[in-house]
């Protein structure tokens, strides 16, 4: 896989703000999981050579923490609470309905890149459950006839 | 160094300032079973087989890491610690692979060498593992990540000892495991023939090769410790 000509440039861009001291690594990577909506293989070894750390250190670390992606994002990211208050109040059934809806399951990104589904193990919103998040929307009390017109409004 | 004293198992015993509570046990001919602690390696802390009892500490210490203090007092064999070090080897047994008669290495093998001396019985727990497959391409080293116990010895036996970064620890919980570059099988283009990790590995994850020319021969398989 080669890198694009954009991802070079957008990684050069976000670099250009960092030192190179070991300790941006996890600051340089959320920049280019926001840029690029995911850490493609070819940009960890560019930021491993330059933090002087190995390809393996940085795979160690992105694979850590859920906030990183391997594969591509959608432009729209779609998180279900399947927390326990959202569970009693239906969650599994609203999640079950985006999943039709979408046509993927959990985890998944649509083949448009428009979408990705993912769940939290509780949002902290349980006085609003079940709970919906679209890109930091919060969407609260949601059915299942609400998420036609929660869905649309991501757009 | 300052001379310090310290009490362990209601000895008095002198050792010196920044000494960790294992090494001032084994100076004093006190055994503390270890299992991730190896002399080479920086102190990790990983594996809890060695803790110790401190009192006025509120949990059990590890020792391999623990540096010891004027006037401490350490029981390193109370009913406590032993029945903790039980426990904890119980739960590696759980998320090791367990067939100890199919493993080239059991011999040697130290968590099997560690369950025997501490006389743990038959498995209490059901078996919680990553099944994983053999990554036996490279003719230097035979990887099965089953076994791992994730004590990180090769990890860092690799970057300290042999000053190479082949491994590294990713993912997260249960998922976590040692991998080789974006988690590929280990293969001779990343891990040359220098076999140290081998050595230092506890369990029977990391082996040698069988050599071809033996099994052709059908000489029967000895384990020699």
């Amino acid at each position: 896989m080669t890198a694009e000509p954009d991802v070079a440039r957008e990684l050069a861009e976000i670099l250009s703000h960092y030192s190179g001291a070991k300790s941006e690594l996890i600051p340089i990577l959320q920049d280019v999981q926001e840029k690029l909506g995911y850490l493609p293989e070819e940009v960890m070894q560019r930021v491993a050579k330059f933090l002087r750390l190995t390809d393996n250190t940085v795979y160690g670390v992105s694979t850590f923490y859920a906030q990183f992606s391997f594969t591509p994002t959608g432009r729209n990211k779609v998180t279900v609470c399947r927390g326990t208050a959202c569970h009693v109040r239906g969650g599994a059934r609203i999640l079950a309905e985006i999943e039709r809806r979408l046509g993927i399951k959990e985890g998944e990104t649509t083949d448009d890149l428009e979408y990705t589904l993912e769940t939290t193990a509780c949002f902290g919103s349980c006085a609003l459950a079940p709970v919906v998040v679209i890109n930091k929307n919060v969407y609260g009390r949601v059915t299942t006839a609400k998420l036609a017109e929660i869905l649309t409004m991501a757009e | 160094m300052a001379e310090i004293t310290v009490t362990i198992n209601g000895r008095q015993v002198s050792a010196k300032e920044g000494m960790t509570i294992l090494e001032a046990a084994l100076e004093n001919g006190i055994d503390i079973p270890t299992l991730c602690h190896h002399q080479d390696l920086t102190p990790l802390g990983a594996c809890r087989i060695c803790v110790v009892e401190v009192e006025g500490s509120r949990t059990l210490v590890g020792s391999c890491h623990t540096p010891i203090t004027e006037g401490m007092v350490i029981h390193t064999h109370s009913d406590k610690v032993l029945a903790t070090r039980r426990m904890i080897v119980e739960l590696l047994l759980a998320s090791h692979c367990g067939s100890c008669f199919m493993c080239d290495k059991a011999n040697i093998c130290e968590l099997r060498k560690i369950a025997a001396d501490l006389e743990v019985g038959l498995p209490r727990f059901q078996m919680r593992k990553n099944y994983y497959p053999l990554e036996d391409i490279s003719p230097y080293v035979v990887r099965d990540l089953t076994k791992c116990i994730m004590c990180r010895r090769c990890a860092r036996a690799c970057s300290e000892v042999a000053g190479h970064n082949v491994f590294a620890i990713a993912y997260r919980g249960f998922d976590s495991k040692v991998v080789v570059d974006f988690d590929q099988p280990i293969d001779k283009e990343v891990c040359r023939d220098c076999g140290v990790c081998i050595s230092f590995c506890p369990t029977g994850a990391l082996g040698k090769p069988r050599e071809a020319k033996e099994e052709k021969r059908g000489k029967p398989l000895i384990i020699t410790s």
